[in-house]
Order: structure tokens, then C-alpha cells, then sequence
């Protein structure tokens, strides 16, 4: 689990980094995507840590949360693209794409 | 034009990624996902930007099969920056333009996709959320009690108590079983 956390951190770190670059070159709009994805980081490992070592949690409670936001975050796309809001389409793909990502790296021994 | 136009072809060039989506279009015309492998963006977020630029009135868009095809406005690009700078100024009060854009963040606050999230506490802010609500109802014409229920439970399942306030502050007027929107 430890490597799983480290990897949460490494990304919001690359994340941040990547925050300053598009704002440095005038990408304002990809800057706040770059935020949503890098925020989605930071809940993970919230959720983790807090679930993680809590008695009656553990790495299910862990894999159940990622696949609530999943199953929302899913319906606000839906949502979305019903609806032709093209900024929100992105945002709630990004969300998406960076929990897929969570869960891929989500320890196998754990899930 | 207005300044307001003005204000938004500004705006809209100003992002990288927007100049590099209109730089790429000078070449000619390009759908979404050819701009978005160009770009190194996906082609949600070249739509986005997309949308940004055909709200500004720079890019065009057309249908062809399955593909949005984009291109540049021309007659735009082709004006003169001295003649955009220059545009009028919107004669709009500035109380009024306060309150216009108090409303309008009042109902995207409140409002998603045509649902209302919650019931305002504020009754600033519940008036003008009702009256968005009142929308629906032709003025003059009479409702009965299932067709005004049926109007507002879509919007927000407190279908009573919006019905009960809206009647309160005069926005509808109640006879026995009979509704009318009076403002």
C-alpha cells in the first residue's frame, strides 16, 4: 500500500508541476483540467489514508469508495454530454481518466 | 459590434491552446479529432475550446457525416484590431448590469441542466429562482393543480412547497384548484 501512496503522491506532484507550466504558457483553461486531474489524486489519497488503517475499513472499503465516485462520476458525464456542456464533458472525462489511472496502480493484493 | 463582442473574441484568444487551434485553422478546414492529435489534446477539450471560439464568432462549424468540421470566420479575422477596439459601448445601465449578472449566477448556482439543485434559503435568491421556474406557465392561462405539479416535480421533487411559495409571493394566484401565473 505504501507504493500505492507513494505513486498518489508522485502524481499530484507532477501534477502541480504541470499546473505552473500551462499557466506559465497562457493555457488557462487546460491550467484548471490539469487542477480537476491533480485533485482527483489528492481525494485518493485522502480516501486511502483515512480508509486504509480505519477499524471496520481496509483496502475494500478503499476500492468500493473508487468505484462509488466511478459510478457518478460516469452519470455526470452522461449528463453532460446529453446536455451539450462541452466544459463539463471534459472535466467529468478527466475525472474519469485519473481514477482509471488510481485504480490501475490500486495494489493487486489488496482489491 | 459591441464592446461586449469585443470583450469576448479577446477573451477567447487569449489561451495558448486557443491560438494554437486557430493557427492550426489557417491552414484550412479541420474536424475535431485531426485538431486534437495535432494538438496533443483530447478531442473533448479541443470541443471545449472549440465552443469558446465559435461563441466569440471566430470559428465555423458544419456537419459532415459523423465529423464537425471547423474553420475559420474570415470576415472577422480579417477586421482590424482598430476596428474591434473600437467598438461601441452597450448603453446598459450599470445597476441593471449588476443585477443581470446577480440573477445570472443565482441560476447557474442553482440551476443544472434545467433541475434545481436546492430550494434557496436567501428569499433574494428563492424569487428569482421561482420566477425561472414560473417560466414554464403561460401567463393568463389556467392550471389545474396535476398540470402545475407536473410542471414543477421534474424541476424539483418539493413540487408543494415551491407550488405553496410561488402562490405566497404572488408569482401565481390560486382559485380553489385553479392556478394562474400573474407575473
Amino acid at each position: 500500500m505504501d507504493t500505492f501512496l507513494n505513486y498518489l503522491t508522485e502524481q499530484i506532484a507532477s501534477g502541480k508541476a504541470e499546473i505552473a507550466r500551462l499557466e506559465a504558457d497562457g493555457c488557462r483553461d487546460d491550467a484548471d483540467f490539469a487542477k480537476v486531474r491533480t485533485n482527483i489524486y489528492e481525494v485518493c489519497k485522502t480516501v486511502t489514508n483515512a480508509l486504509i488503517n480505519h477499524p471496520g475499513a481496509g483496502p475494500k472499503a478503499v476500492k468500493d469508495r473508487f468505484e462509488g465516485f466511478q459510478a457518478s462520476w460516469g452519470g455526470a458525464l452522461e449528463n453532460a454530454r446529453k446536455h451539450g456542456d462541452a466544459r463539463n464533458v471534459v472535466v467529468e472525462e478527466t475525472k474519469l481518466q485519473a481514477l482509471a489511472d488510481v485504480m490501475a496502480h490500486f495494489p493487486e493484493a489488496a482489491k | 459590434m459591441t464592446q461586449g463582442d469585443a470583450l469576448k473574441i479577446f477573451k477567447s484568444l487569449s489561451d495558448t491552446s486557443r491560438l494554437r487551434i486557430v493557427q492550426s485553422l489557417t491552414k484550412g478546414e479541420m474536424y475535431t479529432e485531426l485538431l486534437a492529435e495535432r494538438l496533443g489534446l483530447t478531442p473533448s477539450t479541443v470541443s471545449f475550446h472549440m465552443k469558446k471560439l465559435e461563441d466569440a464568432g471566430i470559428a465555423i462549424s458544419r456537419k459532415e457525416q459523423y465529423y464537425t468540421v471547423y474553420s475559420l470566420n474570415r470576415r472577422l479575422l480579417e477586421a482590424s484590431l482598430f476596428d474591434i477596439a473600437a467598438a461601441d459601448p452597450e448603453q446598459v445601465d450599470e445597476q441593471q448590469r449588476r443585477e443581470a449578472e446577480y440573477r445570472q449566477k443565482v441560476i447557474d448556482t442553482f440551476f443544472e441542466y434545467g433541475k434545481l439543485k436546492a430550494i434557496p434559503v436567501q428569499r433574494k435568491k428563492k424569487l428569482i429562482c421561482y420566477e425561472v421556474i414560473a417560466e414554464n406557465f403561460v401567463p393568463g392561462k389556467v392550471y389545474g393543480e396535476k398540470a402545475l405539479n407536473d410542471i414543477i416535480a421534474p424541476i424539483h421533487e418539493d413540487y408543494c412547497t415551491i407550488r405553496r411559495d410561488m402562490i405566497s409571493e404572488g408569482i401565481l394566484s390560486r382559485n380553489g384548484s385553479e392556478y394562474v401565473r400573474i407575473k
